[in-house]
């Protein structure tokens, strides 16, 4: 009975993730869209919510990686779940706060990776998926979308270079409807399957499925919707950051950044490799801003980004860490996590509240 | 053991595939916009065989677009 409880709190916290993750992370797909005028805020927060809900059902690789490449689902328990998710949104909500684009994915998998070994030790870490699912895609992918984009707005500028700009300008932008809906299809397919894989563990944790199970359909279905609803919702000062802070992209750049951005997200997805979209595209921002001239970027802003980058796996570790020692205060029953979600929702009610008295974030519909 | 951990053969696969379509797609685009703007160019100079010829370069560039992307999704959700 308490396990039971137990794990519909996992399960809601989880799809609570998902939601912040949409929610955090609307701005990879439509920042660019937007601040190049390609499409107005509600349209591109919109079409990225439906193209979000439909990605989440193209693959399963990295919730496979997810439920049993990171952590010894043989060891991980409920609480170990549930402390890993605390961490991962506890750290994700400070960071919209302060409006910096950080790593959802990464907050995840550095709260489960800390709550499990505060509970069992570093036995429950499978070291290689750590490092070479996790750890070495996280370098080698914002790396990689930089180059790509960079490449690819030197290439477009030479191609369309003596057009007349108002025939490119308009090109470019319908281009991003539909880079925008790729990067948004990469997203819903990478980031949603986090969320199926974490509540497949805490399933496999609880006994309900086997060690190897592939996510039921209801798992896959609620993830695909929770992270769609967080999109629309829109986290728009995180929108603001990518969007105009770190470089003034002219629609080109914006179409090079989506289309490096999504075919990177989609080619790692296909291997499995959870990654971060938000360090993507923004390696994919910073890249096509450089090509053309780099002071174009404002290294401060993309500074403050990567320090974010950095902090995001320790942080949220030590965040996941802490909450399962504290939960463990209550012993092993439902009271501790039913005790951590009330503190948690809290928390969240204070700083949405703090946040609106401070007024709207962003000029959104119709800027 | 470091070949193991790497997981080198995805690693350069996901390269490979990000290079090809992430550039690829993007300078097809380019091309199909070349095409368009080289159309009214071309016209308002009265050439409309090179007119046509720069839309039809301009147009298959763009089904090229189309056919990578769905392409793509296909591989995506075939595995």
């Amino acid at each position: 009975m308490d396990n039971d409880l137990v794990l519909w709190i996992v399960v809601a916290t989880a799809l609570a993730f998902d939601f912040t993750n949409g929610f955090h992370d609307t701005a990879n797909a439509v920042a660019t869209s937007i601040s190049t005028r390609a499409m107005s805020p509600r349209v591109a927060v919109t079409l990225a919510a439906i193209l979000n809900f439909v990605g989440a059902f193209l693959s399963l690789a990295v919730a496979a990686t997810i439920a049993t490449g990171i952590v010894q689902a043989d060891m991980v328990t409920l609480e170990i779940v549930f402390s890993g998710l605390i961490g991962a949104i506890s750290w994700n909500l400070l960071t919209w706060y302060f409006g910096l684009p950080s790593s959802s994915s990464h907050a995840l998998i550095g709260g489960v990776v800390g709550s499990a070994v505060a509970a069992v030790g570093v036995d429950a870490v499978i070291a290689e998926g750590l490092v070479g699912k996790v750890l070495i895609p996280a370098v080698v992918a914002p790396v990689l979308a930089f180059l790509v984009a960079g490449i690819a707005i030197g290439v477009s500028y030479r191609v369309v270079g003596k057009q007349r700009p108002g025939i490119v300008s308009r090109g470019y932008r319908y281009g991003q409807i539909l880079s925008g809906g790729l990067l948004a299809l990469a997203h819903g397919t990478n980031d949603a399957q986090k969320t199926m894989g974490i509540i497949t563990l805490a399933l496999i944790a609880n006994g309900n499925l086997g060690p190897e199970a592939d996510p039921p359909f209801w798992v896959i279905a609620s993830a695909a919707a929770a992270i769609a609803l967080g999109t629309y919702s829109g986290g728009w000062r995180i929108i603001k950051t990518t969007g105009t802070r770190i470089i003034k992209m002219d629609a080109a750049q914006g179409f090079s950044a989506q289309g490096a951005g999504a075919a990177v997200i989609l080619s790692s997805t296909h291997f499995g490799f959870p990654l971060s979209t938000t360090h993507v595209i923004n390696g994919g921002v910073m890249g096509s801003g450089a090509a053309k001239r780099l002071s174009a970027v404002r290294w401060g802003v993309a500074g403050n980004i990567f320090v974010a980058w950095l902090l995001t796996l320790p942080a949220a570790a030590t965040i996941g860490g802490l909450t399962y020692g504290f939960t463990r205060i209550f012993g092993t029953g439902a009271l501790g996590p039913v005790i951590v979600t009330l503190m948690a929702l809290s928390l969240v009610a204070a700083a949405f509240t703090r946040r609106a008295r401070r007024g709207a974030p962003v000029e959104a519909a119709g800027a | 053991m470091i070949a193991t951990i790497v997981h080198t053969d995805e690693l350069l696969q996901t390269i490979a595939a990000s290079v090809v379509a992430g550039i690829g797609v993007t300078f097809a685009f380019s091309v199909g916009i070349w095409g368009a703007g080289q159309f009214a160019e071309l016209n308002r100079a009265g050439r409309p065989a090179a007119a046509t010829a720069a839309l039809v370069v301009g147009g298959l560039a763009l089904a090229g677009v189309a056919a990578a992307i769905v392409i793509g999704i296909i591989v995506m959700t075939s595995k």
